[in-house]
């Protein structure tokens, strides 16, 4: 009965005008950088942090969440129209959205990810509001060793299923918690790594590192494209922006698979949104009675894909809100807004401030709404964004992020780390070496930490503590299998030849 | 070569990092593992990953021939242009604070699209300033968010 009335006081803080403002502001950014090139939904939540400092905590969430899924909706547009994803997570739609567009039916594509992503997002959304509650009230009685062997478990499966290899992806993630160290030490005021740097001593801002990965990073690489003349051409919308019968009935079912699938995958550590479109493709792929269309522009192949890819955005939310854990880039920089606005995620989140995290999943439903009216009727106003010469984008994008970065701490140093950053980005993807695993344990680092210490103070520094309960020996167990994982699948897939 | 570079970088960093671990103070007043022991695991775990990119690189080196045929001449170029544009933003934020927001701004748009968009002086100029200028006012003014006015009486 408690719960119900936060949700229904939930929905009362979402319908607020102010926050209804804010959903529309943080749908309409998302679907702008979902579309255009070069910034990210992570870089983006990064890059308003700091402008979001004196707001109301719910509404800048609201906001921040906003911008998540609303990359996604437009992440389809350039997938269908330029053959670029604009988020990895729209790489299916690059296929089958693509061959739908060049036969003349971009429209009828265009239309088919919207209704899908809206159907697909709702279920995430549902999904999330059922399954909150009761995972917060289990995680209510971890202690330090539970909650150490966790993170260790989402930072490993992160860096496992991140990229092209695990010792990359360790590699990664050891950088992230060595750079989260530098600082002061909270328990015992010992400054680390400083190097007598002032600025150093409250550590490593994570909204530098995030900004600097992944938009100052993501410019470098656009320019490089840009004098590699690799850049590619727009295709104009065509066809009605409906879907014939016939498309209807081929499109239910994939945005209901996709849906449900998309959560689930949202809801593991690392998996993310990415894996989760592929995975439905393939599904689909198999379940279709004409397998043969794909590749060709089969419609299912775009309805599945994207919906997986939506309804995965709330599915992450679960364990952010209800543990604390991020499973990935964006929900890593979310956590550390939510910090940042003195907000701990985590069990105690639902009954420390309900307000807060009803009224943040809660503007969720009208997001969709508001994203399903403004990437149907108003597409055409956002492929113009894609029309922007690119030369003129990358250089204003350096420029953004360099007020955002100002203004946290009205500091140049801050600016040089930010290019530091940029250039560690640039050459990271140049290795082939994921960032996600740096940034998420940037942000878990502390936590990590002081968990791992409690725990060894509890047990007067025996080890036997992280064995000690089930629940430890099971995220201990997952935790080994992440990092076995990469040995069998390359097992698996050398046996399948 | 990237994995040889990564392999090299981790060595090196981890051994850096379990030297500077090392020099702290110890410290057991509150907590008996001090400060240093979270970062000492931390440096032993780099030291076990680089083991874990030298298997690469030594797995790598089987298809290096095959990756040497691959290459295209010319990559320099490319590269240099991205290291222009980074000198060239390290030098825009040098400038920030002295020639302030507007101008530095101002000067590091129009230098970059007249060098990736050339030919388009009217509007690279006028983006170039009208954005700089623009977005200087509102922030400063609208959203009350501080900016180095540098050279510019407001």
């Amino acid at each position: 009965m408690e719960t119900l009335n936060h949700i229904l006081n939930g929905f009362a803080v979402a319908l607020q005008p102010i926050n209804l403002w804010y959903t529309l502001v943080g749908c309409f950014l998302g679907t702008v950088v979902g579309v255009l090139p070069g910034i990210g939904p992570a870089a983006s939540i990064a890059l308003l942090i700091p402008v979001t400092y004196g707001m109301n905590p719910a509404s800048a969430l609201i906001m921040l969440a906003g911008i998540y899924y609303g990359a996604k909706y437009g992440g389809s547009t350039t997938a269908i129209l330029i053959r670029t994803p604009g988020e990895t997570s729209s790489v299916m739609t690059c296929i089958e959205g693509y061959a739908m567009a060049l036969k003349g039916r971009a429209g009828a594509a265009l239309a088919v990810s919207a209704i899908g992503s809206f159907i697909a997002g709702t279920i995430g959304v549902i999904g999330l509001t059922l399954f909150a509650v009761p995972l917060a009230s289990m995680a209510i009685e971890f202690g330090p060793a539970e909650f150490f062997t966790l993170m260790l478990f989402a930072m490993t499966a992160v860096a496992s299923l991140t990229g092209s290899s695990l010792p990359k992806g360790l590699f990664s993630m050891f950088l992230g918690l060595m750079l989260g160290t530098v600082g002061i030490d909270l328990q015992s005021a010992y400054p680390r790594y400083t190097m007598g740097v002032i600025e150093l001593q409250e550590g490593i801002s994570f909204v530098v590192v995030a900004v600097g990965l992944f938009a100052v990073a993501e410019v470098l690489q656009g320019l490089e494209m840009l004098v590699r003349g690799t850049a590619p051409d727009v295709i104009r919308i065509s066809g009605k922006l409906l879907l014939t019968r016939e498309e209807w009935r081929r499109s239910i079912g994939p945005i209901w698979r996709g849906g449900v699938l998309g959560f689930v995958i949202g809801v593991i550590p690392g998996a993310g949104s990415t894996i989760a479109s592929i995975l439905s493709y393939n599904m689909e792929k198999s379940l279709s009675k004409h397998p043969e269309e794909f590749g060709e522009g089969a419609i299912e192949g775009v309805a599945g894909p994207e919906a997986a890819n939506n309804s995965d955005t709330a599915g992450a939310l679960v364990p952010l809100l209800t543990l604390g854990l991020p499973g990935g880039a964006v929900t890593a920089v979310m956590m550390g807004a939510f910090i940042m606005y003195g907000i701990q995620p985590g069990p105690q989140l639902f009954k420390d401030h309900p307000e807060v995290v009803w009224g943040l999943i809660n503007s969720m439903y009208v997001g969709n709404i508001m994203l399903l009216i403004l990437n149907l009727p108003l597409i055409g106003l956002f492929v113009r964004l894609l029309y922007i010469p690119r030369a003129m984008l990358y250089p204003l994008i350096v420029a953004i992020a360099a007020i955002g970065i100002y203004s946290v701490n009205g500091s140049v140093v801050d600016l040089y780390m930010l290019l530091f950053f940029g250039v560690a980005g640039y050459l990271f993807s140049k290795a082939d070496i994921p960032i996600t695993p740096l940034v998420l344990s940037l942000v878990l680092g502390d936590l990590l930490e002081q968990s791992f210490r409690q725990a060894m103070t509890l047990s007067d520094g025996a080890l036997g503590i992280f064995f000690g309960s089930r629940i430890t020996v099971i995220l201990i167990s997952l935790t080994a299998l992440s990092l076995l994982w990469p040995l069998f699948a390359s097992r698996i897939k050398a046996l399948r030849g | 070569m990237a994995n040889q570079i990564t392999f090299c970088f981790a060595v090196v960093f981890a051994s850096v990092y379990l030297y500077a671990t090392g020099q702290f103070a110890p410290m057991h007043l509150s907590d008996p593992l001090g400060p240093q022991a979270f970062p000492r695991l931390l440096g032993i775990g780099l030291l076990l990953t680089a083991v874990g990119l030298l298997v690469e690189v030594l797995r790598a080196r089987k298809s290096r021939i095959a990756a040497a045929e691959g290459k295209t001449s010319g990559e320099g170029r490319y590269y240099a242009v991205v290291v222009g544009a980074t000198i060239w933003t390290a030098l825009y934020f040098a400038a920030f604070e002295w020639l302030g927001y507007a101008i530095s701004t101002s000067i590091y748009l129009l230098a970059m699209m007249s060098y990736f968009r050339r030919g388009k002086w009217t509007s690279n100029g006028l983006t170039s300033v009208f954005y700089s200028f623009g977005s200087y006012l509102i922030f400063t003014r609208l959203l009350l968010v501080s900016l180095p006015a540098g050279l510019l009486p407001f």
